[in-house]
């Protein structure tokens, strides 16, 4: 909280190019805390299960390649899209970016210190958006009216919004394979969910996991 | 633990709130000013703009589905960036003054409002989080693990090569050999496909301009490195039966990596 400045009242500042970065900052250093906290007591990974499974998969051994070219890429297409459209990404540029993408960098390079440390994940995390900030509000000045190409966002986004939807029925799918009982609290979870219109991988966890308390997986 | 874990995480949900309720107000003021965000978000806030209750509902329904993954996996999702934040700092807002343009639209309000739903919101998800017995984790891991393994492959790619398919000829081509290279080279092929798109709709909008071809260049060294990185030049040669050349080795040595 401490790093809240909001005595500053000077209408400028909430709209400038400069505030623009320190919003960013903000974002990336809470973000990278999160994945600190991942870290060191898996809770608190800013994404979604999918993105976080390939960080997982690292951690597990199993190299941490994946995420951080996954990553890495999603980071370098939305800030050259972020100030072509006005709006830059947070779930590709920050959340899976300097949240997944960056940190399986690091650490696939044996460098676990910003992540170990709250408080110097905290500043990786500000300094990385201070740089992407920056680097957003010059391209903007010096590519904006000049193309008009938006850079198949739009195909990207309705592709990553497709990819969502999956994750639903592949629970169920596993959690059936997983055991008898835990496949029929998925089914009946993810069914009860769509009935009152929310997204069936929410009921189909929560489904398994309260079969899975009575008949656990052995 | 428990108690470092909610520390850290208001300090966490205070930056993450305010950067998120600022960026948010900012995007009904884009393009002339540079917001943050997503399209989905602008219009799922026009969508129930100007009702609290609306508000309050729409990032409740998410609520529910971000508990359950966190408890599950330990990941929050997107959706608290996304969708809980700036719809509660919206309603939080409502509540006192019904009038969109004075409480939605300004960043220094939403910004405040943003970093109190986060302090409060972000400690409650992790702690009762870490909470839960570990019985029931391995339940979630057990089922959830697999689920998402098929997603990142091969489900998101066959999604995202059909969607650079669809898209034209030349997405299609681009999105075809980067995303098999990418597979070959990093591992799965999104990244590549990613790539393609953003190559092949950029000179489809605006020719071969100074912008795109400073993205291709950009986008071969990507791939150079990490092939050189990942050791691919080596596993490729070998599987083709032929020899390591010395300097190669050398090469890869002075960066640290020893080929076997």
């Amino acid at each position: 909280m401490e790093d809240i400045k909001i005595e500053d009242k000077k209408l400028g500042f909430w709209y400038s190019e400069w505030g623009f970065i320190v919003f960013v900052m903000a974002l990336a250093s809470g973000i990278f805390g999160g994945t600190h906290l991942y870290y060191t007591y898996h809770v608190g990974a800013f994404n979604d299960l999918a993105v976080v499974a390939l960080l997982e998969a690292g951690l597990k051994g199993g190299g941490f390649g994946a995420a951080a070219a996954f990553g890495g890429a999603f980071l370098f297409a939305r800030v050259i899209e972020g100030p072509l459209v006005g709006i830059l990404d947070i779930g590709g540029s920050l959340q899976t970016g300097v949240g997944i993408g960056i940190p399986a960098l690091m650490l696939g390079a044996g460098f676990t210190a910003p992540l170990e440390s709250f408080p110097l994940a905290l500043l990786t995390g500000a300094i990385l958006g201070a740089i992407i900030g920056a680097v957003i509000i010059s391209i903007r000045k010096f590519t904006v009216d000049k193309i008009d190409s938006t850079f198949g966002a739009d195909i990207m986004m309705g592709a990553g919004n497709a990819a969502g939807r999956y994750l639903g029925p592949l629970i169920v799918i596993s959690a059936v394979m997983a055991s008898i009982p835990v496949g029929l609290g998925a089914i009946i979870g993810a069914a009860v969910f769509y009935a009152y219109k929310k997204p069936i991988a929410g009921g189909a966890i929560l489904g398994a996991m309260l079969m899975g308390v009575f008949f656990p997986i052995q | 633990m428990t108690i470092v874990i909610i520390l850290k995480s208001i300090i966490i949900g205070a930056l993450v709130g305010f950067g998120v309720g600022a960026g948010a107000a900012r995007m009904f003021h884009a393009p002339t000013v540079q917001a943050m965000g997503a399209f989905r978000t602008l219009g799922e806030l026009n969508a129930c703009q100007g009702d609290p209750i609306s508000h309050f509902s729409f990032g409740l329904g998410f609520l529910f589905n971000s508990w359950a993954t966190v408890i599950g996996a330990g990941a929050l999702t997107q959706d608290v960036e996304h969708r809980i934040i700036p719809n509660w700092a919206t309603a939080l807002l409502l509540t006192k003054n019904r009038n969109v343009k004075e409480t939605l639209h300004d960043p220094k309000k939403m910004a405040v409002a943003g970093a109190i739903v986060g302090v409060i919101l972000i400690p409650l998800l992790n702690s009762t989080a870490a909470a839960v017995p570990q019985s029931l984790q391995n339940v979630a891991t057990k089922v959830l693990v697999p689920a998402a393994n098929w997603l990142i492959n091969p489900v998101m790619p066959i999604i995202f090569w059909l969607a650079a398919l669809d898209a034209g000829k030349r997405t299609g081509i681009w999105g075809t050999i980067l995303g098999g290279l990418a597979h070959l080279i990093m591992g799965n092929a999104v990244p590549g496909i990613v790539l393609g798109i953003l190559i092949g709709k950029g000179v489809d909008d605006s020719g071969w301009n100074k912008i795109t071809k400073t993205l291709v260049t950009t986008v071969i060294l990507l791939f150079v490195l990490s092939g050189f990185f990942r050791g691919f030049d080596v596993a490729l040669l070998k599987s083709m039966n032929i020899g390591i050349p010395q300097w190669l080795i050398n090469l890869h040595k002075f960066f640290g990596m020893v080929v076997k």
